[in-house]
């Protein structure tokens, strides 16, 4: 019987037969040495290259196998109507309209009030959303920077004026609120005399060369992280929006339209940076009522 | 005496009444042509996803709880972290094969998209979302947005720095829809950003929801190919009346198993040796810190990307605001996805076509269909591009300003280009029968009555026009 078999086999097919069979052996040996290396306690690239191995020899197996030795042959089938045709179609709407009875297509008073209640389990069932969260009320619109805040870097510790040296930039929070997303703000120490601020945002930088501004940018949201000391601008790394520093941290290119906003800051009678007041505008990117206070 | 098999057949045979269905099933023709694998390594994909992720969900802690790393990996030790991250890292570092588990599972994503989108393509293409496939199309593009969420939500859930930012866009994004804006961002996110909630409510999405409306709609895309049957490619005793092509039973089964063994196989092989997401190295995400340069899974690309090429345009209506984001990342996806959509409609209206096509058109065939759609994948990839202007910037030693201001003009005039180019090349083409990617077997010099010369195709193509 098997010889038969075997000689119906073309030369062709036969080689085929021996290439499945050495991709099937393969997938063993390879399920071998995975379950060697998963017991001698497993190496990430090793694991895939066999357990690879053990998918592809399969795989090469069974498409050799498809393709060489199924003797596969073309096959016609025809297409049937899609459509149930006219009459059908009336036969159906006659199904669904017949056993309903006479109310519903009255649309009486019976009707509307059965609409009305769906509506009203419709708008009940909406109601378990509005617990998903708060009302936004008016946490968009304040940080927890409060005129008095003593100003802190990410550790917690204290910030002066020495805290910083010239050129440099500290992120920096409220003392008490460190790490605080909406309260982030970027400390910058330019040279005494390079700021262009109007006068009353003048008397917020202390010594008139720590100035301070939102961390967020105005455009996406992302923390303003990369100050480039030489032209003094601030560039936002994720979609390079670019901040004048200089200039009340105006945006000059990307995708940006508004300024960071500004931190009104002062000094205590022990040296301390304080706020003056939370930050002039709303930090971070445009929300519909943003212009509304 | 009867075998086993006969045995198990009469048993669910008599109860069931399979049997005749089931020979019918088995004896189902598939047209043989490699375009149509495109979906079938898609749904591969998506088995390997559901294997996979089965898996890390065994070991993966939604919680944004502070704990203090203790495992081995010695950059981390003693920093505190949240448990989702702690958990990842474990994954990745104590558990047997778990890397390779999160790897291939990462990698199975970027393939899976990939399959769908240029599935979609060759679906585009040939014109096969026209009567009467246009529903099973608008399945396909729910599919490929449930697809884009099911990577957004994975890709966030480890909590590391990179999809904290990315996350933190998102919540940009939805703070800018106009009017509702506020209100949807603070209910998605449970309030404020970083509200605490929004790690667990991720992973309801990325395991429940998502995968269980997917999962839903992809037996639903498969039901109606079923009742329409395939379309298929023009050819020799090809009609717009039958399917030529394999059987079911066996060709296509062996063909199918082949198929999704091997492209398991491949996603095995880039999950042990090409490292993806090394989330250690990010380290944990923590609202004020940022890393250069940044770039999302390549599917979201192209919303970076129009992100950084957005005008910085604002606009204040009656004290209202709407964001500079609303135009790249609300409205130009809204439209794009829109036409998208609406498209078996959209091209009906110009071509008045409203028979029933089983025979799929040639990319040629379709000169204006074909220019739209380069023309909209140019506008995909320049955007694409302009997602790692700053990964091409430190390539090319050119600034990022200089790419993006480039790019900008580009969207201007590649897909105008591009449209007419495409269209100008399907016509000739279309003139010309020569198939751009089969080589002709030769040509032939040929001596005309006038005593020129003359060349002749000795291959002419096999599509009648």
């Amino acid at each position: 019987m098997d010889v038969d078999r075997e000689r119906e086999l073309t030369a062709d097919q036969r080689k085929a037969e021996r290439a499945a069979a050495v991709a099937f052996a393969v997938a063993i040996l390879a399920g071998i040495g995975l379950f060697v290396v998963y017991f001698s306690g497993g190496q990430t690239q090793i694991e895939g290259v066999l357990f690879s191995l053990i998918l592809g020899g399969l795989g090469v197996g069974v498409a050799l196998w498809a393709s060489r030795l199924l003797g596969a042959h073309e096959a016609v089938e025809e297409r049937h109507e899609l459509t149930s045709g006219a009459a059908g179609r009336e036969a159906f709407e006659h199904a669904l309209a017949e056993e309903v009875g006479p109310t519903l297509a009255r649309r009486s008073v019976l009707v509307k009030l059965l609409a009305g209640a769906g509506g009203a389990l419709g708008l009940a069932l909406l109601l378990p959303v509005l617990s998903l969260g708060p009302a936004p009320g008016r946490t968009l619109r304040e940080t927890p920077w409060r005129r008095g805040s003593r100003v802190v870097d990410e550790t917690g510790k204290l910030v002066t004026l020495n805290s910083v040296p010239e050129d440099g930039f500290i992120t920096v929070f409220p003392e008490g609120h460190p790490g605080a997303a909406d309260a982030q703000a970027l400390l910058i120490h330019v040279p005494a005399g390079s700021l262009r601020l109007p006068p009353d945002r003048m008397a917020a930088v202390p010594d008139g060369t720590h100035v301070a501004y939102s961390k967020i940018c105005t455009h996406a949201g992302c923390p303003v992280g990369l100050y480039r000391a030489t032209t003094q601008s601030l560039l936002c790394p994720c979609h390079q929006s670019q901040f004048e520093v200089l200039d009340g941290a105006k945006p000059f290119f990307g995708p940006a339209a508004r300024p960071l906003p500004q931190l009104p800051l002062g000094v205590d009678d022990q040296g301390v940076l304080i706020a003056l007041g939370d930050f002039y505008e709303p930090v971070g990117p445009a929300f519909w009522d943003r212009g509304k206070r | 005496m009867t075998t086993m098999l006969e045995r198990s057949l009469k048993y669910v045979d008599e109860r069931l009444g399979t049997a005749s269905f089931a020979r019918r099933a088995l004896r189902k023709v598939f047209p043989d042509h490699w375009s149509f694998l495109l979906g079938e390594i898609a749904l591969f994909c998506l088995v390997v996803l559901v294997f996979t992720g089965t898996f890390l969900t065994f070991f993966y802690n939604p919680s944004v709880r502070e704990v203090v790393y203790d495992g081995p990996y010695e950059p981390l030790r003693g920093q505190e972290v949240s448990a989702a991250y702690d958990s990842v890292l474990r994954l990745s570092f104590e558990v047997r094969a778990g890397l390779l588990m999160r790897q291939v599972h990462h990698w199975a994503a970027l393939v899976f998209v990939a399959a769908i989108v240029i599935h979609l393509c060759r679906i585009f293409f040939t014109g096969a979302f026209r009567r009467p496939r246009e529903v099973n199309w608008l399945i396909g593009i729910v599919l490929l947005f449930l697809a884009l969420g099911e990577g957004f939500t994975g890709y966030s859930l480890p909590d590391d720095l990179l999809s904290g930012i990315g996350l933190r866009i998102f919540y940009s994004v939805t703070l800018a829809i106009p009017v509702v804006g506020t209100w949807v961002t603070y209910l998605l996110f449970g309030g404020e950003f970083p509200a605490g909630d929004i790690i667990s409510r991720l992973f309801v999405f990325h395991v429940m929801l998502l995968p269980a409306l997917l999962i839903g709609l992809v037996v639903l895309h498969l039901a109606v190919l079923v009742l329409q049957k395939h379309t298929q490619f023009p050819g020799a005793g090809r009609t717009e009346r039958n399917v030529v092509g394999k059987r079911l039973w066996p060709e296509q089964t062996f063909k199918s198993v082949a198929l999704l063994l091997l492209t398991t196989a491949v996603l095995a092989l880039l999950g042990g040796l090409a490292q993806i997401n090394p989330v250690w190295q990010y380290g944990q995400f923590r609202p004020f810190d940022v890393t250069s340069p940044a770039q999302p899974d390549w599917y979201i690309g192209f919303l970076d990307g129009a992100l950084r090429l957005g005008p910085p345009w604002d606009l204040t209506l009656f004290g209202y605001t709407i964001s500079e984001v609303f135009w790249p990342a609300i409205l130009f996806p809204g439209i794009a996805f829109g036409i998208l959509m609406l498209w078996p409609w959209i091209e009906r209206r110009f071509t008045k076509d409203h028979a029933e096509h089983h025979l799929l058109d040639r990319p040629r065939d379709a000169p204006a269909r074909t220019a739209t759609g380069m023309a909209g994948l140019m506008v995909f990839f320049i955007m694409f591009l302009e997602g790692g202007n700053d990964i091409f910037g430190v390539l090319l030693n050119v600034s990022v300003e200089a790419i993006t201001r480039t790019l900008q003009w580009a969207l201007l005039v590649a897909p105008v280009v591009t449209w007419l180019v495409t269209f100008w090349v399907c016509r000739s083409l279309k003139r010309s029968h020569v198939h751009p990617a089969r080589i002709s077997a030769g040509l032939r010099l040929r001596r005309t009555a006038a005593g020129g010369y003359e060349t002749v195709d000795l291959e002419p193509t096999s599509h009648p026009d």
